[in-house]
């Protein structure tokens, strides 16, 4: 869980981004590298082999540092897709603070995204956390592609989730991967702040939190 | 680098030879003193960024931007090294993490192959132990029908014999009278003497012939003991002498058996079951002298708790392989038709019964030993 130093001020949390193979969660960190304009960003650590596939894992630092003082630093990391690299999506998830479940809107790809999110569910389970206090922000990716789900099914199968509404979002075109971003900082706002109190011991409230970590300059790219 | 999540310092990504290298070709470049360093001193320093965290400085007497570039330079080394023991780190703790699991799955493995081996095991040892109750049952069973019908044959046979053969011989006892009676009646020197006297010899050759079917007919209704119930007291001298008088009225040349039979206390036993399996003994010994030799039968009481019976013959023995089958259920040696191969088997059933061991031994051409030890008391 977030990892907090006392003495030199120092909140870091953890985001990962997980998913079924290629449903582009690489694309999806890459698309927040190039369009958010945060106080601080790092260099995006992009860890692929051959043919572009996650082989372990890719990172993206940014960070904000409010008034009182506090350094917060969000780690943005995405996890191997394909079914063989299950330590590796273990190892990345364990201690997470928010997920970003990147799925594919495409017909043929519904069972492998079952099938991920199934894992992400027992993953958690094996790091320890819960999937009902987890924030987790679900996005189905790749809506500028043809034969893909339509958007009322997706919303009407996600009602009664506490996931719910599904971000639509194509990450190759650039639009709704900062409002998926934005969605999780919401939810990860709550959890935090229950935690470590960023309202009343630094001054943060959840508007300042979405909108600095998530600073796009400009115009948010909407479908 | 501990995890691949810890923020390294400096000196966990760069060793001091590096840093010397670094600082050493920087300079080069420059064609001024910089440093790379993990503290800034008191001097002029630019910071060395790293995932947003300071982890170290640029110092030297230099222009700012000319330390900012050498920062950055740094930077994108850093990068690049950070890059390798990212993926260097997670790919070793993912490989542990995989050989535990698999150490586990091994264990956990192993664990149920032992479970099923000492299962299947137990199973074979249970399989076999039923195996073997089915097996004497079904001998017994086989034993106690084959006993039944040679018992009911032979007490209907004595009993058929018995009557006719008391008529008969009273009256040739009768008639033996009479000669005396017509021999006195007779004028001396009658033509009819000779006949006379040779009819005499006729009655009494019938007398001698119809005693010896008599004894016969009393050592069937021994052997059969039908009217005898479970376990009685037997007396084993007598037992084993009608059995060898059956065998050696069985034998065409009867054989020549001498015995030593000691002194023995009557033991608890069934007295039919007893003379079957003695008469079985003998009856082998007998046909193992066919060609020539000699039965010896001993009884002994070797101690307070044993009577001990040997059977010894001089005839053709027994080789090694077949003495291994010898006591198998219709193991046999002789043409089919002569023997049934159930000789010994009962007879080892009937001593095992009754507690007792049965032991051979043999020589071929020699002969063989049999020797039977049954207890003195019912245990």
């Amino acid at each position: 869980m977030a990892d907090f130093d006392e003495d030199q001020k120092k909140l870091v949390l953890k985001i990962v981004f997980y998913g079924p193979a290629l449903s582009g969660k690489t694309t999806n960190l890459m698309q927040l590298h190039s369009q958010l304009t945060p106080e601080r960003m790092g260099e995006l650590m992009v860890l692929e082999t051959k043919d572009d596939r996650t082989l372990f894992f890719d990172m993206l630092p940014i960070g904000m540092r409010s008034q009182s003082g506090l350094d917060l630093r969000l780690k943005l990391y995405t996890v191997p897709g394909q079914v063989q690299h299950d330590s590796t999506r273990k190892a990345v998830l364990s201690r997470a603070d928010g997920v970003i479940f990147v799925a594919d809107s495409q017909r043929a790809q519904q069972h492998n995204n079952a099938v991920s999110f199934d894992n992400l569910d027992q993953n958690l389970q094996k790091v320890g956390i819960d999937i009902e206090s987890l924030p987790i922000a679900l996005q189905f990716n790749k809506r500028d592609l043809p034969d893909i789900v339509e958007e009322a099914t997706l919303r009407e199968r996600w009602k009664s989730t506490p996931w719910t509404p599904p971000v639509m979002a194509s990450a190759l075109q650039g639009y709704g991967i900062i409002e998926t971003f934005q969605v999780l900082l919401e939810r990860l706002f709550v959890t935090i702040d229950a935690e470590h109190g960023l309202n009343c011991r630094f001054g943060i409230d959840k508007a300042e939190f979405v909108a600095r970590l998530s600073n796009a300059g400009g115009e948010v790219h909407h479908a | 680098m501990r995890d691949f999540e810890h923020d390294p310092s400096l000196a966990e990504l760069l060793d001091p030879k590096a840093i010397s290298q670094l600082s050493t070709l920087l300079s080069s470049l420059a064609d001024s003193e910089l440093q790379l360093e993990s503290s800034a001193g008191s001097g002029p320093a630019t910071p060395v960024e790293l995932n947003l965290d300071t982890i170290g400085w640029i110092t030297g007497d230099n222009p700012e931007p000319r330390r900012r570039a050498a920062a950055s330079l740094v930077e994108v080394v850093l990068h690049y090294v950070y890059k390798y023991r990212l993926a260097a780190n997670l790919h070793r703790s993912t490989t542990e993490a995989s050989f535990q699991a698999l150490e586990r799955q091994n264990e956990a493995l192993r664990q149920s192959e032992t479970r099923y081996r000492e299962l299947a095991e137990s199973l074979q040892d249970r399989v076999d132990s039923q195996v073997e109750v089915i097996r004497q049952a079904q001998q017994e069973l086989y034993e106690s029908a084959r006993l039944r019908a040679v018992g009911y044959l032979a007490a209907g046979v004595a009993h058929e014999i018995n009557n006719p053969i008391g008529f008969i011989k009273s009256n040739l006892k009768v008639a033996n009278e009479y000669v005396d009676e017509l021999e006195e009646a007779l004028p001396e020197q009658h033509t009819c003497q000779d006949t006379l006297a040779d009819f005499r010899a006729l009655l009494e050759e019938s007398l001698a012939g119809s005693t010896r079917i008599a004894s016969i007919v009393a050592d069937l209704k021994a052997f059969s003991s039908i009217d005898q119930g479970e376990y009685v007291s037997c007396n084993i001298n007598q037992l084993l002498t009608t059995a060898m008088h059956l065998v050696q009225t069985s034998h065409p040349d009867a054989p020549e058996m001498t015995t030593t039979l000691s002194d023995l206390p009557d033991i608890p036993g069934h007295a039919a079951r007893l003379s079957q399996a003695l008469f079985n003994v003998l009856d082998n010994a007998a046909k193992a002298v066919e060609d020539g030799g000699t039965i010896a039968v001993q009884t002994r009481h070797t101690n307070a708790d044993t009577i001990r019976i040997e059977v010894t013959d001089t005839g053709c023995g027994i080789d090694a392989q077949s003495l291994d089958h010898i006591f198998d259920p219709f193991f046999t040696t002789r043409q089919v038709g002569s023997g049934t191969g159930l000789g010994l088997t009962v007879a080892r059933e009937t001593i095992t019964a009754h507690q007792g061991s049965i032991d051979i031994t043999s020589d071929p051409g020699q002969g063989t030993r049999v020797v039977i030890e049954l207890p003195a008391k019912r245990k």
